[in-house]
């Protein structure tokens, strides 16, 4: 049997591939903008926008092949997939290559590979198989459970540090925590433990993490440092007013002001050129996005198709959140990118692996099969 | 393992969907109202700040203006002077930098850092901090070869002041350095790094010549790179300033000098310009420009022979027998004296217990005024100083221009004293004693006179009686600041005894066949000396207790007039020290003619 058929073409979510490719779209278009400033100084013989492009087609070819197979065998290498991002995880602390201060990377032979970005895959795919079994809301027991296995490898990962994976790992299990749902009693003791936390997890933070969040309330105790990103991305999103400067027009990204731009930053330049209107067409891109990523988790044949979509939602949701949170000056500033806009080429392939594997459930909603 | 996800019911938890689409709804919420706080309501405000954002102000730095001499000779110009500059808004590691600076420099690292503190208070983040100045080629070379990877670091060319010839004129033009913190405080026009005037004219004239800061508006990017520049206002040059000294006198002078302590002061006595005004020992006022190091202000301050002091307005003296010349004008003014008054020398004077001593011990016999003034008669002026009294020379003596400045642009200026029972009783608490009154006849004891108020006063007696301000400035014209209460009749004739002490008194040195000199030496004694020791020759004795040598003198040949005055200190006497120097001056001003001149080496 051809690992595709007909049938599957025709059942494939096409409004959720076409909004992929437009938010890919305008991604590598806001790069264009964010990455052609005029005095032609990027060291790099390739723009970012280019790259970015060429990650995108990469990207897609993974979105088909995570497309091509039944996601239920996935429920066969769960645990061996998690066991196998553990023992990866570890040895980026043993070997692993250091850049900017943090062990991130193996390599090999010249290709470098992020455990980090396997990490976000084990989670999805063990944590939803573990919460599919589940009939009911989960009691402590269950959430015990369920956390274990999204704790050791986030754990692994935030030591490296690399607190936006790390972040990103927990939040995705979480989702799927809250997707299940927790007994009204877990619900209100967490309810209230929670808020009682937060200051105690105050003294497990780095100096330059408690920097981050003291920034974000008054950004001009450290106008050069951290504030400064929150400062300058403010006065460029500001700046763009209801219309935008227009297209490779902004000012304040087009002269440096601000920085990170093609990266966490991407969104500050698109806001700056389109406005209040494009910024809020963007919001709303996403929103729909969600939306038919949401569509699937609703009507996937199986709880484990469900989970798997609920998981990538979330996965997005949090990124989504915490990215333009942190723009806009909400969120504190953590490196977290924003999903098919920000430049990044393993982040991107990941994106588009998860939407393949999202059209996955999608497609075989119709074909189930004893 | 199938059976059990299988066999489940296939339902999506419900609740979750429901968490689903209230998160998708919140986040459009959150993100609308939010982009619309920003780029809405405060769109406009944020608008403003990205303006201002890109657009920095820095001031173009304006030309002091040039002085010359009154031939048009530079005295004091401006030469390009490239310093180093630190834009803290551009620069990522300020410690790195600093020291990379200090090792490109070899400026010590805390002296880079006290810079840097200290200007972070004074200098906007977007505007050079100045950490070095007057880079040499070498060194800058060596930083625009790295600067690069140091970003915020940026070579500033700034105008250095820059003073040709040194020395020569330094009491003159006195000298800018780096404006201080209180200056900076007082002045707005001054940024920190400015120079600013601190001595002599450079210090007096600073608002003439300082000119006025340009404004310039760059567009920036974030790095710091300047894409377009835009002059919003232009620079003024400060203007340019002509002096009324001339280099060449002035070198001339200051050769005579040489290896003295002392002042000669060249007056045109009727316009009040000042031709030469040279005080010894000098100091190089260009030292002073780029900040002197502590080393070298140090030995210059403690110098016992004062090198900084400026001796021609700076400093007093006893003016000695030259005062003898006020005396006269005073006690023929007022009435206490007629040209045939003779008086009897014996060589010493009583007063009560005490014998007031002449300097030619063998007396003078009996002699007239202008014999008395040829021979520098002590005894005659102490019986006319008795005469007169100590109050009505006090008075007399400020008409005549004592005890006041002078007036000339120079900053620091001394007044002099001319005592009185008032002024006595004031400063002491004692009463005025005859024997005080018989010392200021002589030009001793409490009277001080500048070396400039004594070539004031003698200009007042060529020029027909006025006091003149004296002026170093070309373009100022003649101010005339008050008039002596002295008849020509009775200036003419001290004129006439000024000549007649150059015939044949105490000032032979300055004979010349071919000009009118006239002159009258003055020594001024520096302690008083017991009777013993009276006779002993000036050159036996410690130098620190020598006295002072004057000579006051005018010179006119051809319609031209000069007042010259000399003043050595512990110079010993004024006709054998002064003469040969102020002869000197005079051969320059008036060339020996050359007719004579031959005539006088054919036949020796």
């Amino acid at each position: 049997m051809s690992p595709i058929d007909r049938r599957l073409l025709l059942h494939l979510n096409w409004p959720l591939l076409g909004f992929t490719f437009l938010l890919f779209g305008l991604g590598v278009l806001n790069l264009y903008s964010a990455s052609g400033y005029r005095m032609g100084d990027e060291v790099s013989l390739m723009p970012y926008y280019h790259k970015q492009f060429i990650w995108g087609l990469v990207g897609m070819g993974c979105l088909v092949a995570f497309m091509l197979f039944d996601y239920r065998y996935l429920a066969h290498i769960a645990w061996p997939l998690m066991f196998a991002t553990v023992v990866l995880l570890a040895l980026v602390l043993v070997v692993g290559k250091t850049v900017y201060g943090a062990q991130r990377w193996l390599t090999f032979g010249g290709f470098n590979f992020q455990p980090s970005e396997l990490a976000k895959f084990s989670v999805l795919i063990l944590g939803a198989l573990l919460l599919s079994k589940k009939q009911t809301r989960l009691g402590w027991l269950g959430l015990f459970q369920v956390l274990l296995v999204g704790l050791v490898p986030a754990g692994l990962i935030v030591v490296e540090p690399d607190l936006g994976s790390g972040l990103n790992v927990l939040l995705l299990l979480g989702g799927l925590i809250l997707y299940q749902g927790l007994t009204g009693g877990v619900l209100k003791t967490l309810l209230i433990a929670l808020p009682l936390t937060v200051p105690m997890g105050w003294f497990f933070l780095k100096p330059y993490q408690k920097q981050r969040i003291l920034t974000l309330i008054d950004p001009s105790k450290d106008p050069l440092g951290t504030g400064y990103h929150i400062i300058q991305s403010r006065i460029a999103i500001g700046s763009g007013q209801l219309w935008g400067k227009g297209f490779l027009e902004g000012t304040q990204s087009q002269l440096r002001f601000l920085p990170e731009k093609h990266t966490d930053f991407a969104v500050a330049v698109f806001a700056e050129e389109w406005g209040f209107v494009g910024s809020i067409a963007l919001v709303a891109l996403f929103c729909v996005f969600l939306y038919l990523i949401f569509v699937t988790a609703r009507g996937a044949k199986d709880r484990f198709g469900s989970f798997l979509a609920a998981g990538v939602f979330f996965y997005f949701f949090w990124q989504i959140l915490i990215n333009m949170g942190m723009v806009v000056g909400i969120m504190p500033v953590v490196g977290i990118p924003l999903p098919f806009v920000s430049y990044g080429g393993s982040a991107t392939i990941v994106n588009f692996c998860l939407i393949g594997l999202v059209l996955n459930v999608s497609m075989r909603r119709f074909m189930f099969k004893k | 393992m199938n059976t059990k996800f299988d066999s489940d019911a296939s339902h999506a938890p419900r609740h979750g969907l429901i968490l689903l689409q209230v998160l998708i709804f919140g986040l459009f919420c959150l993100f609308t109202v939010r982009f619309w706080y920003l780029q809405v309501h405060k769109g406009e405000y944020f608008a403003e700040q990205a303006r201002e954002n890109q657009l920095r102000q820095a001031s173009i730095p304006s030309a002091r203006g040039v002085i010359w001499d009154r031939n048009g000779k530079q005295l004091a110009v401006n030469e390009p002077s490239f310093a180093l500059g630190l834009i803290r808004e551009d620069c990522e590691d300020v410690d790195a930098t600093l020291d990379k600076v200090s090792e490109w420099t070899n400026v010590p690292i805390e002296q880079l850092q006290e810079a840097y503190k200290r200007g972070k208070k004074r200098v906007k983040s977007f505007e050079p901090l100045i950490l070095a100045t007057d880079l040499t080629f070498e060194v800058l070379a060596k930083i625009e070869a790295n600067a690069v990877f140091y970003p915020g670091l940026k070579i500033v060319v700034r105008h250095k002041r820059f003073y040709p010839y040194g020395e020569l004129v330094s009491h003159v033009l006195g000298y800018v350095a780096e404006a201080n913190e209180e200056e900076l405080e007082k002045d707005d026009g001054l940024a920190l790094g400015d120079s600013v005037g601190k001595q002599g004219l450079e210090y007096v004239l600073e608002q003439t010549l300082r000119g006025k800061k340009g404004l310039k508006q760059i567009e920036v990017d974030a790095l710091g790179r300047e894409h377009n520049q835009q002059v919003l206002l232009d620079p003024h040059a400060g203007n340019n300033i002509k002096l009324t000294i001339d280099l060449d006198l002035q070198a001339h002078v200051a050769k005579q000098l040489e290896g003295q302590a002392g002042t000669i002061v060249v007056m045109e006595p009727f316009s009040g310009q000042i031709l030469a005004l040279v005080s010894q020992p000098s100091y190089d006022n260009n030292l002073f420009v780029l900040g002197v190091p502590h080393s070298i202000w140090k030995e210059l301050r403690d110098d016992p022979r004062h090198p900084i002091q400026n001796r021609t307005t700076q400093s007093v003296y006893p003016p000695g027998s030259v005062f003898k010349l006020f005396m006269t004008a005073c006690g023929l003014s007022k009435g206490f004296l007629k040209y045939s008054d003779t008086a009897y020398c014996s060589g010493g004077y009583r007063l009560g217990q005490r014998v007031f001593h002449c300097w030619k011990h063998s007396g003078h016999g009996t002699i007239d005024l202008k014999q008395a003034l040829v021979s520098s008669c002590d005894v005659y002026f102490y019986q006319l100083g008795e005469r007169m009294g100590i109050d009505r020379i006090h008075q007399c003596a400020t008409e005549f221009g004592f005890g006041s400045k002078t007036g000339i642009d120079l900053p620091h200026e001394r007044a002099g004293l001319v005592p009185s029972r008032e002024w006595k009783r004031k400063r002491r608490g004692e009463a005025w004693t005859k024997g005080e009154t018989l010392n200021v006849s002589i030009g001793q004891g409490q009277v001080l006179a500048s070396p400039m108020q004594i070539a004031r006063f003698i200009s007042s007696l060529v020029n027909g009686g006025k006091l003149m301000k004296p002026s170093l400035v070309a373009t100022d014209p003649p101010v005339v600041q008050s008039e002596i209460p002295l008849s020509d009749q009775d200036r003419e004739f001290i004129l006439n005894a000024m000549v007649e002490t150059v015939n044949r008194g105490t000032a032979r040195s300055l004979k010349r066949s071919d000009a009118r000199i006239g002159g009258k030496t003055g020594t001024a004694q520096v302690v008083k000396l017991l009777n013993a020791s009276r006779r002993r020759k000036t050159h036996e004795m410690p130098y620190q207790y020598r006295d002072h040598a004057w000579l006051a003198s005018f010179g006119q040949r051809d319609g031209k007039s000069y007042v010259v005055v000399c003043m050595v200190e512990h110079g010993g006497h004024g006709g054998s020290t002064g003469g040969p120097m102020v002869r000197a001056v005079y051969e320059k001003l008036f060339p020996p003619e050359s007719g004579k001149k031959k005539v006088a080496a054919a036949s020796p």
